[in-house]
């Protein structure tokens, strides 16, 4: 009986080479697949967008007949965009700073200090992350108002400058730099500060460039809150002024891709360097059990 | 004189050591960097979470039960549940809130099923895995909005590349995004284009975390493809499935940006979503009451469905 089961076994193992060979490729022909429907919207509309009006409307043609930078002109001078495009960076640079900053102190904080409510103050944090933003958007907006910062960058970077997120991910981090460092550094002499700047922060750094880019990249493309807080089109932001084409140029689709191709290229030239961490900090939410 | 006030002293020392002890731990307390580290990183912290997200949140239960007066607020007189009332007897109410669980449950139903079979796929293959996967996450990076336009372009029925392409081939064009009953399936099918790298990714890292020996074990047992899925791959990812699941869930539940710039509520009223309602009563019709009203429901309603889900698909083990 053992002998047929041994068989059993090394006849499935050793099976066909050929077998194998064609699992995978077929498995790497469909992702391929998969990743050129990722890419050809985007490529298709990249080309469309130095292409002429006519020639956009008329022909099916994947690259431009008659190649022209006139759409990027046009959005350029006519569309504000770089009024946007400024207003956009100064936002997401500001808040992507200033979330660093506070989620990995706070990180540490909650991750190696001791003190008496420290475990219910952060779960009172982290329920902040169920509250749909819907809840708090009149009231905020009401807040803001009052505070003089509706219609100002100001009003939207204020309200993103700490993320809960950011706490618990620096926080989950932490947890893992060994305490005895700590306390030799201590034993040292060091301030807390330069044990904040000098050790905690350096030993961060991966988990602070995948927040890095996650909050960039949730300013940058963020439509909803700075659409109820801007209202005059010299404080637009990017996606703001995007979404004002669909009304000023109705159907100007050469337009629509010139403003999208320069909205999307900045980050996808990120995206194309650093693509790691675009993908670790998202992997990282997931592993935590 | 002396053995007096060593008396005197001594009697009083039990009460008295209590409460110099008190005040010592505090100096002591108060004397250690770390507390003031602490101190000045958690000051501005609580101030900010009071500001920007309690206070609001108290403010909203108390704009729902309101008349609100927009020029005077604190004069608005208690209305109890009548911005409720006017909620529901808006005509556009009951199609956003259904609309609202339709795109939910399309958009778990459409995702999860085929991020799962990528992700397995994924985790099958030996070489060139961060290279699928970078090229399938590049849609998460483009903006949303940039995307909704070029769809909108792409899917014009008249001009546009997708119907043109089809006729190309022979086949029929589609309504896309004009015709009320493909509207939603088009906008899922653009959310599963554009979304699907976050999952993948979440996903693949949760395979790629069962220990393959498990595999070994199971194929000289005899297990095939199928059974190996169901009985070791679904249950140690049951955790990354119930974030997954809850991700998508309570995400869908709050879709705006898509559904607002894609089809602006749709043909009729086919896509308009809860929030969109929420924004459009507040922000152009000036109703604060009905609006914040609304928003409390759909809290209600979210914290209700993370309470089924969780209920629903905690995993029986944990691993």
């Amino acid at each position: 009986m053992s002998t047929t089961t041994v068989q059993a076994f090394a006849a499935k193992r050793v099976r066909p080479r050929a077998f194998q060979i064609i699992t995978q490729g077929t498995m790497h022909l469909v992702l391929l697949l998969l990743c050129a429907t990722a890419l050809i919207p985007f490529i298709w509309s990249l080309l469309a967008s130095f292409k002429y009006f006519k020639e956009l409307n008329t022909s099916t043609d994947f690259f431009p007949k008659v190649w022209t930078l006139r759409n990027y002109e046009e959005i350029i001078t006519r569309a504000g965009f770089l009024d946007a495009l400024r207003n956009s960076t100064i936002v997401a640079v500001v808040v992507t700073i200033c979330v660093l900053l506070t989620s990995s102190a706070l990180g540490y904080i909650f991750a190696k200090y001791q003190f008496p409510g420290k475990d219910k103050l952060f779960t009172v944090l982290l329920s902040t992350l169920m509250l749909p933003f819907a809840v708090v958007l009149v009231p905020l907006y009401i807040t803001i108002v009052s505070f003089g910062l509706h219609n100002q960058l100001t009003g939207i970077i204020v309200t993103a400058v700490w993320s809960t997120f950011g706490i618990f991910m620096m926080r989950q981090f932490m947890e893992s730099i060994p305490s005895e460092l700590i306390d030799a550094a201590r034993i040292d002499g060091a301030s807390e500060f330069r044990i904040y700047g000098q050790i905690i922060v350096p030993l961060s750094a991966a988990p602070l460039a995948a927040l890095a880019v996650f909050t960039f990249l949730g300013q940058w493309d963020s439509y909803l809150w700075p659409l109820v807080v801007i209202n005059s089109p010299d404080k637009q932001t990017l996606p703001l002024l995007l979404a004002g084409l669909r009304s000023l140029y109705w159907s100007r689709y050469d337009l629509w891709t010139a403003g999208s191709m320069l909205t999307i290229l900045p980050v996808m030239t990120l995206y194309l360097f650093a693509s790691k961490y675009f993908i670790q900090g998202v992997a990282m939410t997931g592993i935590r059990g | 004189m002396s053995s007096a006030m060593t008396a005197l002293s001594s009697s009083n020392s039990a009460a008295d050591s209590n409460r110099r002890g008190w005040r010592r731990e505090l100096r002591r307390v108060l004397r250690r960097p770390q507390f003031w580290f602490a101190v000045i990183v958690l000051v501005p912290t609580l101030l900010w979470y009071f500001v920007f997200q309690l206070w609001p949140m108290v403010r909203s239960f108390h704009t729902a039960v309101v008349a609100y007066k927009i020029l005077e607020p604190w004069n608005s007189p208690f209305v109890g549940l009548d911005n409720f009332r006017q909620l529901a007897e808006n005509q556009f109410f009951l199609p956003a809130v259904l609309n609202t669980l339709k795109w939910a449950v399309l958009n778990f139903a459409l995702m999860l099923p085929i991020c799962l079979a990528v992700s397995v796929t994924l985790s099958k293959i030996r070489r060139g895995r961060n290279f699928y996967q970078a090229l399938i996450y590049l849609p998460v990076v483009m903006s949303l909005v940039a995307i909704t336009l070029l769809f909108r372009m792409l899917l014009d029925p008249d001009v546009g590349q997708f119907n043109r392409f089809l006729n190309a081939i022979g086949l029929p064009g589609s309504t896309w995004l004009r015709d009320e009953s493909s509207a939603m399936l088009t906008m899922a099918g653009i959310a599963v284009w554009k979304s699907m790298g976050i999952y993948v990714v979440i996903l693949t890292a949760g395979l790629l975390n069962i220990p393959s020996e498990l595999y070994d074990a199971a194929r000289v047992d005899g297990a095939n493809g199928w059974t190996e899925f169901q009985y070791i791959t679904l249950p140690l990812l049951g955790h990354t499935l119930t974030l997954v699941t809850t991700m998508l869930v309570i995400g869908g539940l709050q879709e705006f940006t898509l559904p607002s710039l894609l089809t602006g509520g749709g043909p009729g009223i086919s896509t308009l979503m809860a929030n969109m309602l929420i924004y459009s009563e507040a922000f152009e019709n000036l109703r604060f009451g009905t609006a914040t009203a609304m928003a409390i429901l759909q809290l209600i309603l979210i914290l209700f469905v993370t309470r089924v889900l969780m209920r629903l698909i905690t995993p029986k083990w944990s691993y």
